[in-house]
């Protein structure tokens, strides 16, 4: 009974493998509800570093946390809402300390940034009859970096990712009232961003 | 309502989020008032620029790989190899 295992090995890591079945519930229903929104928060998180490998750290820490602490995630609220002000708070602490002047806009950053990311799925054969379809993705890009980080945060939440103004209040945590008026104002202000780029083209930009 | 009422709620309007009494109130002013119709037009073609224009990219396999492990052990030394590697 007492000799020597050959199996020994393999049936530690079993052992250490084979997790309580509470723990197993805890990871199948994580994949379910927080797992799912990786390629979400790997945008957003590009966004906020706008260079690929901090996205993946900051997104994999975010998950990491995220697993930790999944108990106080409250079920039936929206989990992509919770794991967006997760990584927005990584972000803040590891991030933006040590960052450049807020506010200031690095163009040449940007480009460099979307042209090594970018990849072949751009539709060239879209009409660019008008105004609208003229606009590059790298323009429209620009332009939204181009605004101050509390208009283009709001706009980022709300258009690109969907989330109410419930949620984005949330996330800001400001009142849905300043949401409101950020996100009128921040599209106003990009609304000009993108009608200069129009306007150098040559469109006519009076009845857009 | 006013045009300055009704401009901030333009764009909560494009996003569905104003109240029913507003809402009622904004649509009214909107088809007595050019320049607000004209307002609310180009605030939803903005919103569905920055929709169609941003592009979505996926996670790189790596990432994808190492945020399914997290899920899969949850051993302390897992979590340390992550967090300082």
């Amino acid at each position: 009974m007492d000799k020597p295992d050959p199996t020994h090995h393999t049936k530690t890591r079993e052992k250490k493998e084979s997790l309580s079945r509470e723990e197993r519930q805890k990871q199948l229903e994580f994949q379910h509800e927080a797992v799912v929104h990786l390629n979400a928060l790997y945008n957003y998180a590009l966004h906020l570093t706008m260079n690929p490998s901090d996205a993946e750290d900051l997104v994999q820490e975010t998950y990491l946390k995220a697993y930790r602490f999944f108990n106080s995630f409250e079920r039936g609220t929206n989990c992509k809402a919770w794991l967006f002000k997760i990584l927005k708070n990584n972000y803040i602490n590891r991030f933006r300390k040590n960052s450049k002047e807020p506010g200031k806009v690095d163009y040449d950053l940007i480009k460099d940034f979307y042209h090594s990311i970018k990849d072949s799925r751009i539709d060239t054969t879209e009409a660019d009859s008008d105004y609208f379809h003229s606009l590059l993705h790298e323009e429209v890009y620009q332009a939204l970096h181009s605004l101050p980080e509390e208009f283009r945060e709001v706009i980022q939440l709300c258009d690109i990712e969907g989330f109410t103004y419930e949620e984005i209040a949330n996330m800001v945590e400001s009142p849905i009232g300043t949401v409101r008026s950020r996100l009128y104002r921040g599209r106003k202000l990009l609304r000009q961003q993108l009608e200069g780029y129009a306007k150098k083209y040559g469109f006519n930009t009076d009845n857009i | 309502m006013n045009c300055k009422k009704a401009g901030v709620l333009i764009s909560a309007s494009v996003d569905g989020e104003l109240t029913l009494i507003e809402e009622q109130e904004f649509l009214l002013h909107l088809s007595e008032c050019k320049e607000c119709s004209v307002e609310f037009d180009e605030a939803k073609k903005t919103k569905m620029i920055i929709r169609e224009k941003i592009i979505r990219f996926k996670a790189p396999q790596a990432l994808i790989m190492s945020v399914m492990q997290l899920t899969s052990f949850s051993t302390k030394e897992h979590e340390d190899t992550l967090l300082y590697e």
